[in-house]
């Protein structure tokens, strides 16, 4: 091996280095030209440091950095139509002693509404407080046009169809459309990260209304961490999750969380109490396996002391407050959402649901105030007593209902039109806690009978401009209830086979109702819709 | 005069030098979570420039999973999104990359 002559190198290195000096010191001048340059080249260099800091400092403080905003806006047709059932109506407004106009036969007939328009308003603000920790907030606007509230729900004497248009409350501000007031729909804080693990904390008013799968429908973006599954829960509730997504190789995307809501406040009492408690409901939500292509949801939740009605903020009811405990709910439910790409020229999206609600009365029943008293029937004040309790009539028992919701939205994407099927069936005894849903009539998963929706999307070709996610489109849909049992949505008294109302006992009618039952009701809808 | 390094040296500082760059890469998995900066797609992958929210410092890695890949194209995951990353500081490949939990 031959080595390498260090005398060459070490004569080239030198002769390298030694020139440039023997230059510099031959013309003075342009040796200062040259250390003026360095001198300049220094400050130059403090200079764009000191830029750098400052610019850092500014966009460290900018509203883009920490705060963003964003927002939907819905201009909204409805065409609504219904078959009432031939019925006997309770009828506080009574007048005779004897009882003889207790009740009022009401003969079947078609209602509708023709034209129907709303328009909703959303605005979001997100803001990344501290590190880790978040504020978001929503306000909402929900208004029928050429009103101030949601009479236009409702039939032309205050006839309620279903007792979650009965009027707005508390749940349902900013979901069932009313007047022109922007309510805050939501606002929570969530601290994320804690001690660096996959745990969060978070609390406010929740996101506890269009849950998955809704997002199909309402062209939104798939749900997160956040949420509910829609077959059970869509009430906008004060409360808190506490969550934990651990990172299992085999489960991707799998997360657990505690989530509990306020949905009655029974305020200041005396030691006695007033015969009421707070009303509450809280479960767990355990997501195993959630990807694109499928998300695995189970959820179980209990409403505890469930309240006869809940305050009533309009409509004929307005003023109605919780007058008695009614008992427990438990509901189980599992949500499978998935996706499959490159079906034909599109993409299909599909799911399935199933739910269980069992309740646990107690003997409470509710009391209707009669304006004429009625001997052997009401107290000598007038106060007659239904019988009914949750979920019964008469005698004491559990119920058991039961629940299915399944559907898919098929996108074209090239041409951004989405064409979607849902279809639901509730059993006789199936009752949900879904009041804030996006159905005109009635939430359709609360409904005992089937529900057949179809819809179809269509987004304009356009670019967006306020963020990536935002979008203009025109939705086109069509609902028909099919109502096998009458209470759709109401936890009060037994159901009603739609066959029976007319059925007449010893004493008189035997299923008296209070609210007007529908056998099917129908709903075409249009849409123009604006994600920004 | 005409010196030369005796071969033997030269040899061993090459063996050194080769054992210094050689050696098997730990693959050691790092985690983090950090801030997207920048986002750079590719036909099958992502190079993806994120800050660590602890020490501020930058590390870029590759994204080659496609359900990763799918939210980044959808912007679905921007940038100034927190992310809980798990990479391969050997290769620099994203093992787990998912938007931090919360709400």
């Amino acid at each position: 091996m031959k080595g390498v002559p260090t005398t060459v190198l070490t004569a080239s290195l030198l002769l390298g280095l030694i020139q440039p000096s023997s230059l510099l010191a031959a013309d003075p001048d342009l040796q200062k030209k040259v250390e003026a340059l360095e001198h300049e080249l220094e400050a130059l260099k403090k200079q764009v440091k000191e830029t750098d800091r400052k610019m850092e400092k500014v966009e460290g403080k900018s509203l883009g950095r920490w705060l963003t905003i964003s927002g939907d806006y819905r201009f909204r047709y409805d065409y609504m139509s219904g078959d009432v059932a031939p019925y006997y109506q309770l009828n506080p407004a009574n007048t005779q002693a004897d009882g003889s106009d207790l009740f009022i036969p009401v003969q079947g007939q078609n209602v509708k509404n023709k034209a129907l328009y709303t328009n909703r308003f959303g605005l979001n603000l997100d803001a990344k407080a501290t590190q880790n920790v978040t504020v978001h907030a929503r306000l909402l606007m929900y208004k029928i046009s050429g009103a101030q509230d949601d009479a236009a729900l409702r039939g032309s004497n205050g006839q309620t169809y279903f007792s979650d248009r009965a009027g707005i409350f508390d749940g349902t501000v900013g979901h069932v459309p009313g007047s022109s007031n922007l309510a805050v729909d939501q606002v929570y804080a969530t601290w994320r990260n804690i001690a660096d693990q996959p745990l969060w904390f978070s609390i406010g008013r929740r996101p506890s209304t269009g849950g998955s799968p809704s997002h199909l429908k309402e062209n939104n973006e798939k749900p997160g961490n956040s949420g509910v599954p829609q077959l059970l829960v869509d009430y906008a509730f004060d409360g808190m999750t506490f969550g934990y997504a651990p990172d299992i190789d085999a489960l991707p995307g799998a997360y657990l969380k505690f989530c509990y809501g306020r949905g009655f406040e029974n305020g200041i009492t005396t030691k006695s109490g007033n015969g009421l408690s707070d009303t509450d409901m809280a479960g767990f939500n355990l997501v195993p396996y959630d990807t694109d292509n499928l998300r695995v949801e189970f959820q179980y939740n209990r409403g505890f002391n469930i309240f006869n009605t809940p305050v009533m903020l309009t409509g004929p009811f307005q003023g109605s407050a919780p007058a008695v405990d009614l008992g427990d709910i438990d509901w189980y439910g599992i949500n499978l959402l998935g996706r499959i790409k490159h079906v034909g020229p599109g993409t299909l999206n599909w799911f399935i649901s199933g739910g269980l609600s069992k309740t646990h009365p107690n003997d409470n029943t509710v009391k209707v105030q009669l304006q004429t008293p009625i001997d052997g029937f009401t107290t000598t004040a007038g106060l007659l007593d239904t019988q009914s309790g949750l979920m019964w009539t008469g005698a004491k028992e559990n119920k058991t209902g039961n629940a299915v919701y399944l559907g898919c939205r098929y996108d074209l994407d090239g041409s951004r039109t989405k064409l979607g099927f849902e279809y639901n069936h509730g059993s006789k005894n199936w009752i949900t806690f879904a009041p804030a849903s996006d159905d005109m009539w009635t939430s359709k998963v609360g409904t005992r009978g089937s529900v057949y929706e179809v819809y179809a999307i269509q987004e304009l070709l356009v670019e967006p401009i306020s963020s990536f996610k935002s979008k203009a489109f025109f939705r086109l849909g069509y609902q028909y209830y099919d109502f096998d049992y009458t209470g759709s949505n109401n936890w009060v008294g037994a159901p009603t086979k739609m066959a029976d109302l007319t059925a007449m006992g010893a004493m008189g009618p035997s299923y008296g109702q209070m609210l007007t039952p529908l056998k099917n009701a129908s709903n075409f809808y249009a849409t123009f819709e604006v994600h920004f | 005069m005409r010196k030369v390094l005796p071969s033997s040296i030269a040899l061993a500082l090459f063996t050194a030098s080769l054992v210094t760059i050689c050696s098997p890469a730990q693959a050691a998995e790092v985690k983090m979570i950090a801030t997207i900066e920048r986002i750079e797609l590719k036909e099958k992958s992502a190079t993806v420039t994120l800050k660590d929210t602890k020490s501020d410092k930058h590390v870029s890695v590759t994204v080659n999973d496609d359900l990763t890949l799918d939210k980044l194209r959808d912007k679905r995951i921007l940038e100034g999104d927190e992310i809980r990353l798990k990479y391969d500081d050997a290769t620099g490949v994203a093992t787990y990359f998912r938007k931090t939990a919360g709400c």
